[in-house]
């Protein structure tokens, strides 16, 4: 089957009759992709020609299969030196805490959802972030809390009951001198009025003033004594020795967070070990946007969690990210060319790719604000993770599928 | 900062960079116009010290005129079980950062050349007296650096015994300076490796030795010693010696086993004083790239600040994405300006006489260290624009490497050999002599498949 | 990941040695530096392409080719390279060829419908830092499953537009007609499976066409398949391992994973092909909202994106939800070693006028967007000079003297701000205090130094309102 010169639209070309045809009109044809299958074939080799002759005369020119080729397939599996160690955040009433549920996160062996090679343990935890005093907010986000803005109570409690929450991260803002400097015994007493409110673990938030978040946090986890609550977080340029001593005193847990830096994160756990057991320490190594970063936060999560598996002893932490940082991205809250779409769809999945991406590193905990974007996280793990074997027979014509 | 309550004038990291121009200056301690000043650390006996002890030899600033300069001295002494003289020109160079972050104080230089002004706005809010001055440096001293266990200051402003000290002072100066050069690598116990920059790449660690400075010029092995002693949790850390394998290369079994760690077993072997083979890795804010010029088997060298190519056609950017990103890769490798001076300097590859060429503004910084006989033969972009007049340069000059070439023309280049060559769907052609008259092929229920198939009529010889 | 680190040296006894700059660069050694960057490849060198070199070529192809073969798509200025991946892990080098976007059609469309979409995927762009974002192909599905329909489908997509084109159908009789048409365009067949593999193969045979083969969840059939095709002469593949959503998605993310690591890290030459992901599939329920449907395909395609995918069919034409997909493959497929700089200049937030404050900052990209979203976020109104520190953050730069108070007064001479602004205060980061004095000897302007985070910048414009520095 091939195509003549003259665009004969002939399917088969018959060897003889037709050929010899053409070979009265025209000195020379040129035949393109040829495949001639022969009974018998004899060529003559005149003297002093060039002869065409195969460049191996020993093998034969291979013949096609007629029958797919059988052959195995050997899933990469491969061993890993390291393990993530397991922290627990939140503790029952046996515990010495009040909450109704705990969560536990990290103790994988393999990267995620690497499942050819295993199982992990745990499955990632969704927590959502309330604040203690009234905030900016993008539209989509606001919609949904715009009545409990300045009740962190009952923010924390709707976030539980409507929208999924496993964990609430309280972010204590007001305690920032710049904003309204709220002592830390008033504090307190909010994270007093959260537990109360809620049954799932707590996770603190301070306002990024070193000073300040200390005050606050030696405060709160003396009050909190017992409910291994997650402070958020640590940080490099804080009095580190103080600020683990009262997690460890007071039997809480913590981030420790830096900029996308694997060796700041070294450094910073290096420092707590001096005080603080692996099993109280979690990493955040910084979440930038979708747009705006994502690709280097994406990397150094992926490192970390490699080189922690290959072996790194200082790295070998649960990861948590700031995914409400999605919401910094312009894309999510600006009105846009109406080609874009409206704000109330862009806004919560700028927020949903950036938690997938990052979902893919092995972030176990997912500091989160938009319902829907927290939805989608969960199905999608639940899906992951899902035993039932995939059905292919459901794609196998998707092809002609009817939109 | 809290501990600062007590100072009149603010103090922090915000006033680093501050100039006090003279019209606002309330007076000036050393500087252009003054022959004599100087600042020194000494480490003393934990017994010799008095801890917070300040002392003002001469006048104090309250006593002296609005606007004037005089000479000036700074003596620190320290001590604590964990400091030894080496470590003084490490906490030295501190002065200079922590004295710039009092708010209205300016420090500029080091040693004998320190230029110290104090603003009038900060005199007029109670800085007028070293007191001040001294207490916030020994603030700074003891929460920066714990193991300063005791630090005692002394401000010379007497004309006489700034004089008489700044002899003592410069002696100090000039034997550091020699104990520093002479330092060799086998003589010491231990190395530091640093990982600052490994951030993008992570196989990387940087190992100081004393004759091998840190490829981003800035730590040398001292202030890796007082790094990793003042902060053994942080970036700098001590690595073993462990035996010496290799004297000529450099290979040492403590590096080995360290870099085999921190890169998590990317990286197993260095050798420090060679490019090739398994070279010291970089990260990516070396100084300097030591390149290969096989036209000549030699070795250029190109400097992060040179502008242009290199002779060999490619700028420094491209050669330093070959070496950086912690690989070893054979005939690439970044280094630091300060290890060309080392007597070290990629000895393993032969030294200076390898080196073809550099860029001329590197080779002014580094000439005093470039031996005498081959400082002429090695050329700059001034001398050579591509590898061939390179070739003639150095033949005419009669640079080493040209020894060299003579020695690899005794080997014969391998022969282009006509090896079998791997299937392709369509065979190659080999032309056939043919003896006598012809003969047929006979193929039978054969497949033929051919890109192309000319089919020409053969005019019948007449 | 390469076993031993690839060395130019390498590279370079392999080459002729002429030093004849024909490929463009001075010399050989350059000429294989840059081959080892992947700045260069081997046809630039004529000498090389010579009967005598044939061997040293092989051998260069076989060290320098990628674990991932590349295949081409399409042809002429829109033509899509595919595959070609050095690396399973981008921080291990970089990716190469972003992830190719393909967006469907049916051969049961009517033609102004068609037209329009076409029209619409071929003019997609989004403006982002300096690039312009698009989309790549045209994925024409057979739903008729007539041969005729489908040939006057491709054909008019063809007539109608430079982008490549992929021909869907699981029928060899189908696709046939279509391939005639679109031969000369390289179109990429869709696919051969266990039951049409010798038809297909043949097709693409005869058309040197690149072929997909797809084998859902069966990784053994896949290996198999590919086998038996590249035995059978077709050289290009493009493999399908089965986007499987829903229960079937951890499976799928497995597969791709297993399916990449097999080309680079067991140099399983049969797998070494790129890899199709279909977040298509989605839209077989039909039930479902348009909205929903998007969302999901979106989600999908994000996952796909990130574990290995290299050409992904897609429905959805939502630009909230197309949006995301090419950003987030701008950003992974971002030279993880070259640091994302912003055009340097100066910006204005807000109505800024010639009384505005004045604040610098660095052209990293990381610091820009930071800088700039404190800044709208806080309402701030004010102007921003983003001076070129060649793509580091200010810290570093200050570090590493790409910062200097000489770059900070070139880069206000070069933006004419002084014709903008009738005050002469700027406002530094906190991170480069210390620079403050030499900033004002090198301008003439008056420093303040501002916080070491821009989170801090709109209660320091509130405090300056409050408190206006002196002149």
């Amino acid at each position: 089957m091939g195509e003549e010169k003259e665009k004969d639209e002939s399917k088969t070309l018959r060897f003889s009759p037709k050929l010899l045809e053409l070979l009265a009109k025209f000195q020379e044809i040129e035949l393109e992709d040829v495949d001639l299958e022969v009974d018998e074939l004899e060529l003559w080799i005149q003297p002093s020609a060039e002869v065409v002759a195969p460049a191996k005369a020993v093998t034969p020119i291979k013949a096609k299969p007629a029958k797919i080729i059988e052959l195995d397939f050997k899933p990469p599996v491969m061993e890993y030196p390291g393990k993530i160690v397991e922290v627990k955040i939140g503790a029952t009433k046996s515990e010495g805490g009040t909450r109704g549920k705990t969560v536990t996160i990290g103790g994988e062996k393999f990267p995620a959802y690497y499942l050819f090679e295993g199982m992990m343990p745990h499955l990632p935890v969704l927590s959502l972030d309330v604040f203690d005093t009234k905030i900016p907010l993008a539209k989509p986000v606001k919609m949904h809390v715009e009545d409990v803005l300045e009740d962190p109570a009952a923010w924390a409690k709707r976030s539980v009951e409507k929208f999924g929450a496993e964990v609430v991260n309280l972010h204590l803002v007001s305690i920032d001198p710049l904003v309204k400097n709220t002592p830390a015994k008033e504090a307190a007493k909010t994270v007093e009025n959260v537990l109360q409110a809620v049954d799932v673990p707590l996770a603190i938030g301070g306002c990024g003033d070193a000073h300040k978040d200390l005050e606050v946090f030696e405060k709160v986890a003396e009050v909190a004594q017992g409910e291994r609550l997650l402070f958020n977080s640590v940080t490099l340029d804080m009095n580190i020795k103080r600020a683990a001593e009262a997690i460890k005193k007071y039997g809480h847990v913590v981030i420790a967070f830096t900029a996308m830096d694997l060796n700041k994160a070294r450094e910073l756990n290096r420092r707590l070990y001096e005080i603080l057991p692996k099993e109280q320490i979690v990493i955040d190594t910084t979440t930038a946007a979708l747009g705006y970063g994502l690709d280097y936060a994406f990397t150094v999560m992926e490192r970390t969690r490699l080189a922690a598996l290959m072996g790194d002893p200082e790295l070998q932490h649960p990861m948590s990210s700031g995914t409400t940082n999605a919401w910094a991205a312009r894309e999510a809250w600006l009105k846009m060319d109406p080609q874009w779409g409206l704000r109330e769809l862009r806004g919560p999945i700028w927020e949903t790719v950036t938690a997938l991406t990052l979902l893919l590193t092995g972030v176990d905990y997912f500091m989160m604000m938009h319902p829907a974007a927290v939805k989608t996280v969960r199905d999608t793990v639940a899906e992951l993770m899902s035993t039932s074997k995939a059905d292919a027979s459901k794609i196998a014509d998707w092809v002609t599928v009817k939109v | 900062m809290s501990m600062f309550e007590d100072i009149p004038v603010g103090v922090g990291v915000i006033y680093e960079g501050e100039r006090i121009r003279k019209p606002d200056m309330y007076v000036e301690f050393g500087g252009p116009d003054i022959e004599k000043k100087f600042e020194l650390t000494k480490v003393k006996g934990l017994d010799n010290v008095e801890d917070g002890k300040i002392t003002v030899v001469g006048p104090d600033i309250k006593d002296l005129k609005l606007g004037g300069s005089y000479p000036f001295g700074i003596h620190i002494e320290v001590a604590g079980k964990q400091l030894e003289p080496e470590l003084e020109g490490v906490i030295e160079r501190r002065i200079h950062a922590y004295s710039n972050y009092i708010e209205g104080f300016m420090h500029l230089n080091q040693r004998y050349d320190i230029w110290i002004r104090l603003g009038k706005k900060s005199y007029e809010r109670g800085v007028n007296s070293l007191q001040v001055i001294g207490k916030v440096l020994q603030r700074l001293f003891k929460s920066e650096l714990p193991i300063i266990e005791k630090i005692q200051i002394t401000f010379i402003t007497d004309p006489k015994k700034v004089e008489e000290m700044w002899v003592e002072a410069k002696k100090t100066y000039d034997a550091r300076d020699a104990r520093a050069r002479g330092l060799k690598d086998e003589e010491v116990d231990s190395f530091y490796g640093c990982t600052l920059c490994q951030s993008f790449a992570p196989t990387h660690v940087c190992v100081i030795t004393p004759q091998r400075y840190a490829n981003c010029g800035a730590i040398s092995w001292f202030d890796g010693r007082a790094a990793a002693r003042v902060d053994p949790k942080g970036p700098v850390f001590k690595i073993e010696r462990g035996e010496l394998l290799d004297q000529s290369k450099g290979e040492f079994s403590g590096i080995n086993q360290a870099v085999k760690e921190k890169s998590l077993g990317e990286v197993t072997r260095v050798h420090l004083y060679t490019a090739f083979g398994l070279p010291h890795t970089s990260c990516g804010c070396f100084e300097g790239t030591a390149f290969y010029v096989p036209e000549v088997d030699g070795l250029g060298v190109v400097h992060r600040d040179h502008k242009g190519v290199t002779v060999n056609g490619l700028p420094f950017s491209t050669m330093a994405d070959s070496t950086a990103g912690g690989r070893q890769v054979d005939g690439f490798h970044g280094i630091s300006i300060e290890y060309m001076r080392s007597p070290k300097f990629l000895q393993a590859d032969g030294g200076w006489s390898r080196i073809v060429w550099m860029p001329a503004a590197l080779k002014e910084r580094v000439k005093d260290f470039i031996p005498k006989e081959v400082v002429d033969k090695i050329s700059t972009e001034n001398d050579v624009k591509t590898v061939e007049e390179l070739k003639r340069f150095l033949e005419t000059k009669g640079h080493p490497v040209a020894q060299r070439w003579e020695a690899a023309l005794a080997e014969a280049p391998p022969a282009e050999e006509k090896e079998e060559v791997p299937a392709m769907p369509l065979a190659a052609v080999a032309t056939m002599p043919i003896a006598g008259g012809g003969f047929k092929i006979i193929l039978k229920k054969a497949r033929i498949s051919a890109k192309k198939m000319i089919i020409r009529t053969v005019k019948k010889k007449e | 990941m390469p076993k031993k680190e690839l060395s130019p040296i390498d590279v370079y006894k392999l080459l002729p040695k002429t030093n004849c700059k024909e490929c463009g660069e001075e010399n050989c050694m350059a000429f294989a530096t840059k081959l080892v960057n992947r700045e260069a490849t081997l046809q630039q060198c004529p000498p090389l392409l010579q009967e005598k070199y044939r061997e040293a070529f092989s051998k260069l192809w076989e060290i320098l080719k990628p674990p991932v073969k590349e295949i081409v798509i399409g042809s002429g200025e829109r033509a899509a390279k595919i595959g070609g991946k050095l690396v399973m892990y981008r921080h291990e080098f970089t990716y190469f060829n972003p992830t190719a976007i393909a967006i469907d059609v049916t051969d049961e469309m009517l033609e102004d419908e068609l037209l329009k979409r076409i029209k619409d995927v071929e003019n997609f762009t989004y403006a982002y830092i300096g690039q312009n974002l698009k989309l790549d192909a045209i994925a024409i599905r057979s739903t008729s499953n007539d041969p005729e329909r489908f040939k006057q489908t491709v054909k008019k997509v063809i007539e109608n537009t430079k982008l490549p084109v992929i021909l869907c159908s699981f029928n060899p009789n189908v696709i046939d007609p279509g391939l005639v048409v679109a031969a000369k365009n390289k179109p990429l067949i869709y696919a051969a499976t266990k039951d049409n593999w010798k038809e297909m193969a043949e097709l693409a045979s005869m058309y040197d066409s690149p072929l997909a083969v797809f084998a859902p969840n069966d990784l053994k059939l896949l290996r198999s398949l590919a086998k038996t095709l590249l035995e059978f002469g077709v050289k290009d593949l493009a493999l399908d391992p089965g986007t499987v959503p829903n229960e079937g998605l951890g499976e799928t993310i497995s597969n791709y994973t297993m399916l990449r690591r097999s080309a680079c890290r067991e140099e399983d030459e049969l797998l070494g092909f790129p890899l199709i992901g279909v977040p298509l599939v989605v839209w077989s329920n039909s039930k479902e909202m348009l909205e929903i449907s998007s969302w999901k395909e979106t989600c999908l395609a994000s996952m796909l994106i990130s574990r290995y995918a290299d050409l992904l069919i897609m429905h959805s034409f939502e630009g909230w939800a197309l949006l995301p997909t090419v950003i987030l493959r701008q950003n992974i497929y971002t030279d993880p070693r070259k640091p994302v700089a912003v055009q340097p200049g100066l910006k204005m937030f807000g109505a800024a006028d010639e009384n505005s404050p004045l604040l610098f900052t660095s052209n990293f990209a990381l610091t820009y967007y930071t800088v700039a979203s404190d800044i709208e976020s806080g309402g701030v109104t004010c102007h921003l000079l983003v001076v070129d520190t060649e793509g580091l953050s200010v810290e570093s730069a200050v570090a590493g003297r790409k910062l200097t108070a000489d770059k900070v007064a070139e880069a206000i001479k070069t933006t004419k701000v002084e014709e903008k602004v009738k005050h002469r205060n700027l406002i530094i980061p906190g991170r480069a205090a210390r620079l403050s004095g030499e900033i004002e000897e090198s301008s003439g302007w008056k420093v303040l130094v501002g916080p070491l985070d821009s989170s801090g910048i709109p209660k320091l414009i509130q405090d300056l309102k409050a408190q206006p520095p002196k002149a």
